[in-house]
């Protein structure tokens, strides 16, 4: 039972930053835009807070400088690949190898280190007990006494659904995604919604990455995303178009990436849980391709 | 003949553009480390403007100079270590520049390179290990299952693409991971060298090296395969129908459907035959240089790769150039960070700026705005 309530409440620790990544790359997503810079974006994201909460000790101007970058970031990748043409998928790239040399120049320049952030220490955001629920034996250890993000994070689910469902802008964003020329016709301008989609998604990125450091310990890293923004990315893959679907599948990963703690006494290896979010990726890809094709056929 | 000099000056304005670019990015970087560089709290502000300088003069001259030059009591001699590492670096850029060109010319995004890269080093890793040593044959095969993990891995996402019609540019990056740790646990499981503390396999067996022009510095032979493929590249790019096929297929098509050309099967085998080039370029620096595996991530050949197609606009024979550019540049970087406070990772800002530079279209080629901009100036001279 202390094993349970141990596992779960690290999964949920664990899910934090995958799930704020993944509504990024769903608002993208949704919006037509694939979103592929969400590693990098979140790595920065990751060394900004650290580094200005490290040398200002101010936890408000380091959320701002961090959740700056990553709007930066998507803003360089709206602006080149929407006004200079180039195309979004190679400018993303760009964006992710400036993160994973950039981060530990700019760490070399700032601390005279290149591996961690360790020798200025960063804050914290505060764990949020939840009152009442914090009572019940077993749920309140699960659900409460968490980092703030995390249950903005969980409050994000619903308000991202929401958003795309019930506003004006989300009704944008889902028309510019499934038919350009159409969305175009009645007068919005693909340009602008993508943008405010892109932006978003580097919103939500950022405080992935700001969680990483600030929250799941108190330092930079050298490529300590390791493989999240990848990871987000695939749990938008398999959740499909529903924030929803995307919560399940990255408490999925999350709960996977929780066993991999535990399970090492199974004597299971670190190397396949840490493969399970891209396989079963790659294998729900196949199902739902493959269910698509049955009814492409059957249609025609 | 008209068609062909319009065309011709197309492909020297790219060449202008691209030239333009790398020059820009090696003037950010100046800039970079020169700000960087700045003591704001001692001394004097021109003090420290002077210092900044002198010191960026140097890294610089490091950076750009080292993997062909060294000082020799302040005079400049020929830097053979320097150049044999140059060459050596070059031939896994060259192998994923043109696995990368091969897809992007078909019109795909398939971004599998590094993990197929990687799928070939450990597979290669086996048949070093464990073929029968004789001469020659071993090293073939070698490289030869390099070339089939490469493709199998490629494979996957190609299959996706053309049996299923999903996008492969999700399933190829999951694939990535997917070979980075499925290979680490297979080198740790059957290859693990027990003696050593770090996580590396045995050492490969004597035939299954390759061919060592100069023994000092490791200088092997894998720049002629590399020059090898590149050409046979060229050839089938240029000479074949396949290729042919191939080129028409990228840059339209519907044009290629309606012209006979089963494109969704070109699409197919291009990523199969990019992959098999991706899975040699990894085992070739594990068994020219190194002798065992010792990766516990992934090297990020591929990645370079998508950079060198870029540069060389996905042309086979300008791969060779481009892969050179970049592997001269992280050499120099390299050796700049032994000697001076820069590190050499800034070489990844360089390069982030060279794609974004590079793929924005409407950057430095934006015609309408060019003729804006000549257009506007008679107009201002009337108002005037």
């Amino acid at each position: 039972m202390a094993d349970m309530v141990d596992f779960l409440s690290t999964s949920l620790r664990v899910t934090t930053p995958i799930l704020l990544s993944a509504l990024g790359a769903l608002i993208a997503s949704s919006a037509g835009a694939t979103n592929i810079a969400l590693e990098g974006i979140m790595l920065f994201s990751a060394f900004v807070g650290a580094v200005v909460s490290g040398l200002t000790h101010s936890l408000i101007l380091s959320l701002l400088s961090a959740v700056s970058s990553g709007l930066i970031m998507t803003g360089i990748l709206a602006f080149f690949s929407l006004k200079l043409k180039a195309n979004i998928i190679m400018a993303a790239i760009a964006l992710n190898i400036f993160s994973s040399g950039g981060t530990i120049f700019f760490l070399n320049v700032i601390t005279g280190e290149k591996g961690s952030s360790a020798s200025i220490e960063s804050l914290v955001f505060p764990t949020l007990e939840i009152p009442l629920i914090n009572k019940i034996p077993g749920i309140g250890e699960i659900l409460s006494g968490h980092n703030i993000l995390t249950y903005f994070a969980l409050f994000s689910v619903i308000a991202v659904s929401f958003m795309l469902k019930r506003t004006p802008l989300g009704t944008k964003i889902r028309a510019v995604g499934e038919n350009k020329e159409a969305a175009e016709s009645v007068g919005i301008s693909v340009r602008k919604v993508k943008t405010v989609a892109l932006l978003l998604s580097g919103f939500y990125a950022s405080l992935g990455g700001v969680y990483l450091s600030m929250g799941y310990v108190s330092w930079f890293s050298r490529n300590m995303t390791s493989g999240r923004g990848w990871i987000a990315l695939a749990a938008q893959a398999l959740g499909g178009k529903s924030a929803y679907g995307v919560a399940i599948s990255s408490g999925v990963f999350g709960m996977s990436e929780s066993a991999s703690y535990s399970l090492k006494l199974l004597n299971i290896p670190g190397e396949l849980t840490q493969a399970f979010p891209f396989i079963i990726t790659v294998l729900m890809l196949i199902i739902v391709s493959f269910k698509k094709e049955r009814r492409f056929i059957g249609n025609s | 003949m008209k068609g062909r000099k319009v065309k011709k000056i197309n492909i020297s304005n790219e060449l202008s553009k691209t030239l333009i670019v790398i020059l820009i990015a090696l003037l950010a970087g100046y800039i970079l480390i020169f700000l960087t560089g700045l003591d704001w709290k001692g001394g004097g502000f021109f003090q420290s403007v002077r210092t900044s300088f002198q010191q960026t003069g140097e890294a610089y001259e490091i950076f750009l100079s080292s993997p062909l030059f060294k000082l020799n009591r302040a005079i400049p001699e020929f830097n053979f270590k320097g150049f044999v590492q140059w060459i050596n670096q070059s031939v896994p850029i060259i192998l994923t520049g043109l696995a990368v060109s091969l897809v992007f010319s078909a019109g795909i995004f398939n971004l599998g390179a590094e993990g197929q890269m990687f799928a070939g080093a450990v597979g290669g890793t086996f048949t070093a290990i464990l073929f029968p040593a004789i001469p020659v044959i071993h090293a073939f095969m070698v490289i030869l299952t390099g070339i089939i993990c490469g493709m199998a891995v490629a494979a996957i996402p190609a299959s996706i693409k053309y049996k299923l019609r999903g996008s492969e540019i999700v399933s190829s990056l999951m694939m990535n991971y997917i070979a980075l740790y499925i290979g680490l646990l297979l080198i740790r499981t059957f290859l693990r060298d027990e003696i050593s503390g770090a996580l590396m396999s045995r050492k490969f067996r004597e035939t299954a090296r390759l061919f060592l022009l100069n023994e000092r510095y490791k200088w092997h032979i894998g720049i002629f395969i590399a020059i090898g493929v590149t050409m046979l590249i060229w050839f089938i790019m240029n000479k074949t129908t396949w290729g042919y096929k191939l080129r028409v297929t990228g840059a339209n098509k519907t044009f290629a459907n309606y012209s006979g050309i089963p494109s969704t099967r070109m699409v197919f085998q291009t990523q199969l035959l990019s992959g098999s080039i991706a899975g040699m370029a990894g085992i070739i620096v594990l068994a020219g240089y190194h002798g065992r595996f010792l990766w516990v991530n992934s090297p990020g050949y591929g990645w370079d790769g998508v950079i060198v197609a870029l540069v060389a606009g996905q042309k086979p024979l300008l791969v060779l150039p481009a892969a050179l550019f970049i592997s001269y540049i992280r050499v120099g970087a390299t050796t700049m960070g032994r000697y001076t406070e820069v590190s050499p990772e800034i070489i990844a800002i360089l390069q982030a700026i060279i794609i974004l530079l590079i793929t924005a279209k409407a950057f430095l080629a934006n015609r309408p705005l060019m003729e804006t901009v000549r257009s506007a100036m008679p107009a201002r001279r009337e108002d005037g």
